[in-house]
């Protein structure tokens, strides 16, 4: 599929025609003429930009150093009795000094029709993990782009940020609970239109192979073979061809003049094919699909002060989300099979901050998941009903200048367990530091 | 299904086709240079304000909307807004408008900067290693960029193109009049101070010297330490003025005013929204009237 949409894009880029090259800045040294054995030479100038930025914390908290894993065990149809445990797939902080992912960032324009980004980061253990590797169109006529490659999917508002961007260090719960702990981060393609509105909209939607721990999780032949007969492994373990994930967004903003800025925003997800394997109360596989919607908002208003003084944005999302699933296979009740199994979640998060003295602001943040968090069991009848988890936090950040920043911050987490409910308090010193040619930021 | 998308599309693109080359302008200078140059051919949206400063912006939906539907971005250049603008730029879906473009014009391209770091350091400060890309306040460039902009009009709408030099013309001709005479009245000043370093290209010109900085590096906020040198190197000189920007904090100006004697006065970096060349005029007015110490 992104094959495809490659040669699509190519060949939309061809049709729009070539641009016209137009007069450009006079170029440096072109009169620089005479006799000279001088070789001329562009040098490293074709290079890409390339940003590196580093991340590290202090960590500690009053659970036993377990207070990140406990916010993976909330409760919900993800992390549902018996099912298997991707809620804290990716390791917490531990007590004390931690390092995170060292980001890098590549981009520059391929030719005329592309521009490419990647961005990998490297662990604290040398390992690397590629988050992002696209291209964009440049030259689409009528306000169109292709995007193509693995990329944070364009949904909501938070889910395309990079961790250095983000305002408060964890996840927020929706996100975590219902899209995974990047978001939704996928190998795809994706098609935006911005139309030439007298107010900025934008539409956009995506396929994606489908490949992920929350949304559209397929447990596979791994997780099947230690559980299951082998002819139950055959049936099941293997996925529908990709892409099996898809997404619609769109998004708007009035005009409200330099100051105010409100934009906001729906979006839907649809993943085909979801497997899950449960293993109480009897070893059963569930396939089905599973869907997501939401709406996203946010405000910032830019007071006319230096250093970001008197700044304010807030922002708030929430996302509903559906698992329609089927028995397909039960290790001790062949009844079963056919059976429905509806799961159902939502959840929100509300964070705002504040500039208030030059260089400095403070943040708060409230996310919960479990507004609504069921489980309906088709032929018996039999239902269950989760409790909700929130949690609070707030921080205070200094930022130096644009390059560093420094931020402390609390969390305290009310977290309903498939043991009863807990609470951690946890307090952060972070830092966040940005070398190179770092882009600009989107809104 | 596909038919409707494709009328939908058809007016989309149709929307925009107006008489008018649409311009969008980064600041109220560009925007003022436009208007003055392009007269009734061009419609001009500006996208930063002038209390606003123009390096900590970001890429907003406002902007997007400007640049998608623009036939000419002018920008300052130089890196002054590469905090937004190529952000914006990328998200506009505007391939006339990208860098290397017709669409595309900086003022800082058009005309010799100074202050080119050798050596790039953020060590430094926010600083511009291409060059000070604050020629906005230097009137003497800004008739250079006004006779660029106007070749770069005329390729856009080449039946206004006489229009367009005549204008640009008549902008420098004016340049050249006032010049002395504001030179005449900042001859005897004792120097200035600035808050952040984007009035030397005008200093230069009017030939008034720089005495120091608020900023201890550029971007970098006042510090104590910095601000008690600076004081120990003014009360050695004959008072002058210390100019700021209505956006920059009044403490430590008002801190190193009361302990030098020196005066002080905020003054914008970029006329107001709107403004055509007279109100250009007046605001460089406003500093030479500063400078003078005639208000």
């Amino acid at each position: 599929m992104p094959r495809i949409a490659m040669t699509l894009g190519a060949a939309l880029a061809l049709i729009a025609g070539g641009p016209a090259w137009g007069q450009s800045a006079p170029y440096l040294g072109a009169n620089a003429g005479g006799a000279s054995s001088a070789e001329v030479t562009s040098g490293n100038r074709f290079n890409p930009d390339i940003s590196l930025i580093l991340e590290g914390n202090a960590y500690y908290d009053d659970a036993d150093g377990e207070g990140d894993d406990l916010v993976g065990m909330a409760e919900g149809i993800n992390h549902a009795h018996g099912g298997d445990d991707h809620g804290h797939a990716h390791g917490g902080e531990a007590p004390g000094l931690n390092l995170k992912p060292t980001e890098l960032f590549f981009s520059a324009s391929v030719d005329p029709y592309f521009d490419a980004f990647v961005q990998a980061v490297i662990n604290d253990d040398g390992g690397v993990d590629l988050e992002e590797a696209y291209f964009t169109t440049r030259a689409l006529p009528a306000g169109l782009r292709v995007k193509g490659g693995k990329f944070l999917s364009g949904i909501g508002y938070h889910n395309e940020k990079h961790r250095h961007q983000w305002q408060f260090i964890e996840q927020n719960l929706p996100y975590q609970h219902l899209l995974g702990a990047h978001g939704l981060m996928d190998t795809g393609v994706q098609l935006t239109w911005t139309p030439a509105t007298p107010f900025y909209t934008r539409f956009g939607v995506e396929a994606l192979q489908g490949d992920q721990a929350v949304v559209g999780r397929f447990d596979g032949e791994e997780a099947l073979e230690s559980e299951v007969p082998d002819n139950v492994v055959d049936r099941f373990g293997e996925p529908k061809q990709g892409p099996r994930l898809f997404t619609a967004f769109a998004k708007a903003a009035p005009n409200l003049g330099y100051s105010h800025e409100l934009q906001a925003g729906v979006f839907g997800v649809f993943a085909s094919d979801q497997q899950e394997l449960h293993t109480e109360p009897a070893d059963h596989i569930l396939t089905g699909q599973y869907w997501l919607a939401g709406t996203d908002w946010v405000y910032a208003y830019d007071a006319p002060h230096q250093y970001g003084k008197g700044d304010i944005k807030l922002q708030a999302e929430y996302l509903y989300a559906v698992k329609d699933l089927e028995v397909a296979y039960h290790g001790a009740n062949a009844a079963a099979v056919g059976d429905r199994r509806e799961f159902t979640q939502d959840g929100f998060y509300l964070q705002g901050r504040y500039g208030f003295a030059a260089n400095w602001r403070v943040g708060a943040r409230y996310d919960m998941v479990g507004l609504t968090n069921d489980k309906a069991v088709g032929t018996t009848g039999m239902a269950a009903d989760y409790d909700a988890s929130s949690r609070v936090a707030a921080n205070l950040t200094w930022t130096p200048t644009h390059f560093s920043r420094i931020q402390a911050q609390w969390s305290r987490a009310a977290i309903a367990t498939a043991d009863g409910d807990d609470t951690a308090n946890q307090y952060y010193l972070r830092y966040v530091l940005s070398m190179g040619q770092h882009g600009a930021h989107d809104f | 299904m596909i038919r409707l998308i494709a009328v939908v599309v058809a007016l989309a693109v149709a929307l925009p086709a107006a008489a008018e080359v649409r311009v969008a302008a980064t600041t109220t200078s560009m925007a003022m240079l436009a208007r003055t140059v392009g007269g009734e051919a061009v419609a001009v949206t500006t996208m930063a304000p002038p209390d606003r400063d123009a390096h900590y912006l970001q890429a907003k939906p406002s902007m997007i909307r400007a640049l998608r539907r623009a036939d000419l971005v002018v920008a300052v250049g130089a890196e002054l807004e590469v905090g937004w603008l190529p952000a914006a730029i990328r998200n506009a879906a505007n391939p006339a408008i990208r860098p290397g473009q017709e669409g595309y014009f900086e003022a800082a391209a058009q005309v010799e900067l100074t202050g080119t770091y050798q050596r790039a350091d953020r060590a430094m400060g926010d600083v511009h290693p291409s060059g000070d890309p604050h020629v906005n306040l230097d009137p003497v460039r800004m008739a250079k960029v006004a006779e660029a902009l106007a070749a770069r009009l005329a390729q856009l709408e080449p039946a206004a193109a006489d229009a367009f030099r005549r204008r640009a013309a008549e902008f420098g001709k004016q340049v050249e009049q006032r010049l002395p005479g504001w030179q005449e009245r900042v001859s005897d000043s004792p120097g200035v101070v600035a808050f952040h370093k984007d009035i030397n290209y005008l200093m230069h010109r009017l030939e008034v010297p720089i005495r120091g900085y608020l900023e201890p590096k550029p971007g970098i906020a006042p510090s104590a330490s910095h601000l008690k040198g600076l004081i120990g190197d003014l009360k050695a000189r004959a008072t002058g003025v210390i100019l700021r920007h209505p956006y920059h904090p009044p403490a430590p100006v008002r801190k190193v005013a009361e302990a030098t004697g020196w005066r002080t006065a905020a003054i914008p970096l970029d006329p107001e929204l709107g403004a055509d060349a007279q109100a250009y005029f007046a605001l460089i007015e406003a500093y030479v009237a500063a400078i003078a110490g005639e208000r």
